[in-house]
């Protein structure tokens, strides 16, 4: 029994301390080191956290190079898949453009009462917000997080916590600021948690991120009943970070879960704007 | 000239295997998958197993260790813990290695169960008491279960281009 013992330690002294011929490390100074690192990172020094940037600034650039091949390949892929069903694209555009066309008396009228009635409470028109446009140059996610690296940083006035919108729709909002580059964290993301308003209702909700595609609305009152129309999930600026009404997705069932079906797909971010301020001389609402 | 460029080529080939770890490390390259939510691997763990433990002169500790360090600037963690992980995982390689005297695909196999548990418990213990992140315990337990499943085919591909490198050494 001891001389098993003992053999166990002879081999993993041996694993840990030797060094091959063309190895200039051993594992036990290589895992010490890590150790060291792994301190000084979460040590929260200011000295550390400006390395960190500047490390995560160059290899985020070395990063989006070396992916552009899967970039390439992934885009031509898309453009061949996109060709073989024009077809069926153009039948349902064409469908859909009926539906707008009938749509289009009934949506002028509400948009000609909308302005009328605020005029009439003298409500500030919804204005744009001051937005910084970045290129997604990373995506890669993980079991552990659900993020995007943007080409824009500390340098274009970024900060923490600031939302970030594609096409006009919430994506996610900043989690890392570097000089040049930022993360997002997406909302599908297992660690974001969202104050949300559900259309028409009112109701207060948080959107949680459940690591898939869709996510999870949580802490909504018990008597909560879908509406007929659709429900759409606007932000409410509850936790006084993000900006009030900037819309979400759309509410779906699925098991008797209220999943949220986003605007802006995950998988498909390639151009963000990040909000930096309301514009006041127009009026936020 | 002829015996440069071959020389070239033979060192290219040795370099391949690192090359590869490098690349998955810091491109985008995907092995988390949304359209089949469950499967998700760890070739990280695959090739730094294979390699440390079938031949190390190729994959230096060195190497493996920068490896880690890129991951996590990439994937936005603690500095140090994937090379944590991927360290431990070489150790158990590099203690597989010393230990057995003659080794097939089932002893790899079955000994790279231990060394996918104790790289995902690095992972797992840091993330949840330093990082303050959450974590899908299922995604990760799929993401174990995955890269154990799919060992065997990156063996077979690992050891033809072994043999492939080691053809040309010899030529």
């Amino acid at each position: 029994m001891s001389t098993s013992r003992d053999d166990f330690g002879i081999v993993i002294r041996s694993a840990l301390l030797q060094r091959g011929a063309k190895q200039k490390f051993s594992l036990f100074v290589l895992i010490l080191l890590s150790l060291f690192i792994f301190v000084l990172d979460n040590s929260n020094l200011k000295p550390i956290k400006i390395l960190r940037s500047l490390i995560n600034d160059g290899i985020y650039r070395i990063s989006a190079v070396s992916s552009s091949p899967i970039k390439f390949s992934g885009a031509s892929k898309d453009f061949f898949v996109k060709h073989i069903f024009t077809y069926q694209e153009n039948e349902r555009l064409r469908k859909e453009l009926e539906d707008l066309k009938s749509k289009d008396f009934q949506s002028s009228f509400l948009e000609a009462e909308n302005n009328k009635l605020q005029d009439v409470l003298e409500l500030e028109k919804k204005s744009p917000y001051y937005v910084v446009n970045a290129k997604v140059i990373l995506d890669k996610n993980s079991p552990y997080l659900n993020s995007v690296i943007i080409n824009k940083g500390s340098n274009s006035g970024i900060k923490l916590g600031m939302p970030v919108l594609n096409e006009g729709y919430l994506a996610g909002r900043i989690v890392e600021v570097n000089f040049m580059s930022s993360r997002i964290l997406l909302l599908n993301d297992l660690n974001s948690r969202i104050p949300v308003t559900v259309s028409p209702s009112g109701t207060q909700a948080i959107l949680s991120g459940i690591g898939k595609r869709e996510p999870n609305l949580e802490y909504l009152p018990d008597n909560f009943i879908l509406d007929d129309k659709e429900n759409v999930v606007f932000t409410s600026g509850k936790d006084g970070v993000l900006f009030p009404g900037i819309a979400v997705g759309k509410i779906v069932l699925e098991d008797n879960k209220k999943l949220v079906k986003l605007f802006a797909d995950p998988d498909q971010i390639n151009f963000v704007s990040v909000a930096l301020d309301q514009q006041e001389d127009s009026g936020a609402r | 000239m002829a015996l440069v460029l071959s020389k070239f080529k033979d060192s290219l080939f040795r370099l391949g295997p690192l090359i590869l770890l490098i690349y998955i490390c810091i491109s985008e390259f995907h092995t988390q998958f949304y359209y089949w939510a469950i499967f998700s691997f760890n070739l990280q763990f695959i090739v730094i197993y294979y390699w440390i433990l079938r031949d190390p002169d190729i994959l230096g500790y060195g190497f493996v260790f920068i490896c880690g360090f890129i991951n996590d600037v990439v994937l936005s963690l603690p500095l140090g813990t994937s090379a944590l992980s991927y360290l431990f995982v070489s150790l158990v390689a590099a203690y597989v290695r010393n230990a057995t005297v003659r080794t097939s695909l089932f002893t790899d196999w079955f000994t790279f169960v231990i060394a996918v548990f104790i790289g995902n418990f690095i992972y797992f213990f840091l993330m949840n008491r330093f990082a303050d992140a959450g974590i899908e315990y299922t995604t990760l337990f799929y993401n174990s279960l995955f890269t154990f499943i799919l060992y065997p085919l990156f063996w077979s591909i690992f050891e033809a281009y072994k043999k492939i490198t080691f053809a040309r050494r010899n030529d």
